[in-house]
């Protein structure tokens, strides 16, 4: 908290730098807290309101810690034509949660995500970041059961599903290299 | 000419030289979105040490496009033209390498060869290949051949040429350029760009601001994607020729938070851009300054509406206003504004170098010049490609794309985003140009179009589209967020069998209220399920008067079954299932000892089943997915 308010401090003082405010909250903190509204809102010299209204409004920014492993699921329409819809009802029976939520111990996450165009992969979830497609449904089950166990679907020996690494921007392409943090940069460009 | 970009353009050429007429073979890799979701990154880390063993020289690139053979390698040799290959998976680095860098690259890369995009003795070339053939490409001409991470080699190959011509015109004379070559909309309006720069140029200063909308929020469209990070400086250009038109000084970049790789190059680039003096200061001393900055979304849909997008950038909730003031009158921090989409700025630098009538010998009256789509769903080959504007869309979709893979037949098309609508495979003839789809009430929007085929369910998609209008509605006005949940509830019951005549009357009511929203989300929302009405009639009908899915996706009208009990795979499909609602029944008057060995009948306990289809690829032949409503008819 106190790194995130330091780099919040470089910040010029004014709404319009709202988005990179709360942008630079997510990557500190992993979510936006009640404290950083609170922080955000005095160095930008606004109202708490005035925080909270974009905060909740974008479906970008989470409001809750997340989750130690995060299933992101491709909503987009190259997916659903090719099953999407049932590799999230196999995710959903296989955790125990919904589409937005956190297993009750917070391990697991399964959460909606927008069509970033990797449609060839499609149907696709993506896994801490990575593109995991094409899925085919016994895939998706093995897929889940294997996270439920804490395996790293990339230490998996045999590879079953094509695994790709997606493009991270990590704080340091984002904020400038004097705010780099030790997120991993995988397939970050140099 | 100016001397100072004189000055700029011969480092440039010295720094890229090596590059663009290399002595020893050169490696470039396709390093996007896409083909990093292929695993190029670990290509590109494969590579460097067969690479050095070989003496050739690796390179970073955009993409060229050919999104389904991902990863793109191409070898360019002294003795030989560039030669595209894919795809080649990262463990294949050096077996590739030197099967390409032999004394037979056709014989011994056969396996990887796609074409020579510059010509090369006894190799097809790429222009013959049905996916480039057709293709027209300005905006994409040096995508996939320049490392879009080096500024060097965008000026080698012309970058800000056009700008150092703009500074030194009249801004009313570059406004009347772009009206001339009648550059539209891109995001898919249409509305005269030059009109548009007319209209700031014309509002009061000091303070005017140009947004670029990068927030690409229509799923299967990644023209901008494409852009941004292939050739990030021609939007650097546009934007700031366009400022000079108008008398703006300062420019928002505003790019969803999807696109992390088009964001950190855009970044990049302006760094770039901004050290070498093309943007900031007095650019080529001609006393003009421009400078820009890049907001980064956070996952709203509808800020890709202009006055939505102004809000964004404010820092407010992305809700779009009611115009007028239009943004030419109030825009960014209510001073005057204009919003474009990448693609058109990206136009720009090309009309002011080439001029209106080079650019008009593309296209059509309603729409000159080229655009970008990106095709995708059921397609045998999908990526992106730029063609003319009245090229059929048979020929994008069907030549170009392959069709449906498989044998599949073409069902429909969706083109234009969640608010486009729906097609009929029968209008696959359609020109592509603004007019014939408006008339076909749908939107030729901002080029992504969707192919899909008879396996997809109309029905589903609609409802697929109208849940994602409802969700990623403002919630300003209650017909827009309202409207839309009242037609996602008629739909889904539609696909539970609960269906009614009445429902077509209802989604027609629900529509005409819709149009009355304030913005465009609302007023577009039910243009899908309009297409559904209109064109799929059939299939709506089957659905509501037969309770039948077709396509055999809806849950609430299908069930699944197990035809045969001897095989051996139920029971591999029964330990798969995510709820184990396939078990064995309980065998009658077993002792409880003898329970292991109880062999009743395999049952799937309906009420459980989520139809997930994962049981049906382990036993195909055992289960089946049947119409829920015949089957129990035909059982009675």
């Amino acid at each position: 908290m106190e790194r995130f308010a330091g780099l919040l401090q470089q910040l010029p003082r004014h709404q319009g730098q709202m988005l990179r405010a709360l942008h630079l909250a997510q990557a500190e903190l992993g979510w936006i807290s009640r404290d950083a509204i609170r922080l955000i809102a005095r160095h930008l010299r606004v109202t708490e309101a005035q925080v909270y209204g974009p905060a909740t409004f974008y479906a970008e920014f989470r409001h809750s810690p997340p989750p130690k492993t995060l299933v992101t699921w491709c909503s987009g329409p190259s997916c659903r034509v090719v099953g999407g819809d049932r590799v999230r009802r196999i995710f959903e029976a296989e955790f125990g949660c919904r589409l937005g939520e956190n297993t009750p111990d917070d391990e697991l996450g399964l959460w909606l995500g927008q069509c970033n165009g990797t449609c060839e992969k499609a149907p696709m979830v993506w896994v801490n970041g990575r593109v995991i497609g094409p899925l085919s449904m016994v895939e998706s089950v093995k897929l889940a059961r294997r996270l439920k166990q804490g395996e790293d679907p990339l230490t998996w020996p045999e590879r079953p599903i094509k695994i790709a690494p997606a493009t991270f921007v990590d704080a340091e392409t984002t904020y400038g290299s004097e705010h780099a943090h030790d997120s991993t940069s995988d397939g970050a460009v140099s | 000419m100016s001397s100072a970009y004189e000055e700029i353009r011969e480092a440039a050429e010295l720094a890229a030289a090596p590059r663009r007429s290399p002595t020893r073979p050169l490696v470039r890799v396709d390093l996007s979105t896409s083909s990093v979701a292929a695993e190029a990154d670990r290509l590109w880390e494969a590579l460097p040490a067969p690479a050095a063993e070989l003496d050739v020289d690796l390179m970073r690139v955009g993409t060229l496009g050919l999104s389904w053979l991902e990863p793109v390698v191409e070898v360019e040799r002294p003795d030989m033209g560039a030669v595209v290959y894919g795809p080649v998976r990262p463990e294949q680095a050096s077996e590739f390498l030197a099967a390409a860098l032999g004394d037979n690259p056709t014989e011994q890369a056969a396996q990887w060869l796609i074409g020579a995009r510059t010509p090369a003795p006894g190799i097809p070339a790429l222009s013959d290949h049905p996916f480039w053939g057709p293709q027209e490409r300005r905006l994409m001409q040096w995508m996939g051949v320049i490392d879009p991470e080096s500024i060097d080699e965008a000026i080698a190959v012309g970058a800000y040429e056009a700008l150092d011509h703009a500074v030194g015109m009249d801004p009313m004379a570059i406004c009347d350029l772009v009206l001339a070559a009648g550059v539209g909309g891109r995001g898919g309006g249409g509305f005269p760009a030059g009109q548009k720069w007319k209209f700031l140029l014309g509002a009061p200063g000091p303070t005017k601001y140009l947004v670029c909308n990068a927030d690409e929020g229509d799923p299967g469209a990644f023209v901008n994607r494409v852009l941004m990070e292939s050739d990030p400086h021609l939007v650097i250009e546009g934007m700031a020729i366009a400022g000079k038109a108008t008398g703006a000084d300062y420019g928002f970049i505003y790019i969803r938070d999807e696109y992390p790789l088009s964001i950190a190059r855009m970044e990049l680039a302006l760094e770039q851009a901004r050290a070498r003096g093309v943007i900031g200061q007095d650019i080529f001393g001609s006393g003009f300054d421009f400078d820009l900055e890049i907001t980064r979304g956070a996952g709203s849909y509808v800020c890709g509406e202009e006055t939505g997008l102004i809000a964004s950038v404010e820092g407010l909730r992305g809700m779009p206003k009611i115009r007028p003031p239009f943004p030419a009158q109030k825009g960014v921090f209510s001073e005057p504004s204009n919003v474009n989409n990448t693609e058109t700025y990206a136009n720009v630098p090309l009309i002011v170098r080439n001029g209106a009538a080079w650019y008009r010998q593309h296209g059509t009256e309603s729409d000159p010049g080229t655009k970008m789509f990106s095709i995708s769903g059921a397609l045998e080959r999908p990526g992106i490609l730029e063609v003319p504007f009245g090229m059929g869309m048979d020929e994008l979709l069907l030549g170009c794309g392959g069709g449906p893979p498989d044998g599949h037949t073409p069902k429909g098309i969706q083109p234009g985003g969640p608010l486009g609508g729906l097609l009929p495979a029968s209008d696959l003839g359609l020109k592509l140009e603004r007019p014939p789809f408006t008339e076909r009430g749908v939107l030729l929007g901002s080029g992504g179009l969707i192919l899909f085929d008879e396996r997809a369910s109309a029905v589903d998609l609609t409802k697929y589209f109208s849940e994602f209008c409802e969700d990623e509605s403002c919630g300003r006005c209650t017909t827009c967020h309202g409207g839309s949940q009242r037609l996602v509830e008629v739909l889904e019951r539609i696909m539970h069998g609960d269906g009614r005549q009445e429902d077509l009357e209802r989604i027609g009511a629900i529509d005409k209220t819709l149009q009355n929203a304030n913005c465009l989300h609302g007023q577009f929302t039910p243009y899908a399920v309009r297409g559904l009405v209109n064109y799929f009639r059939d299939e709506l009908d089957v659905h509501i008067e037969e309770k039948r899915d077709p396509a055999r996706v809806a849950p609430g009208l299908t069930r699944y079954l197990i035809t045969d009990q001897s095989d051996p795979a139920l029971e591999e499909a029964a330990a798969l299932c995510p709820t184990s609602c396939i078990a064995r029944a309980p065998v009658e008057g077993a002792e409880d000892d003898d329970a292991s060995e109880a062999q009743g009948d395999w049952r799937i306990h309906e009420p459980s089943c989520i139809h997930c289809d994962a049981c049906r690829e382990i036993a195909p032949d055992a289960i089946r997915v049947e119409d829920r409503f015949l089957t129990m008819l035909s059982v009675v």
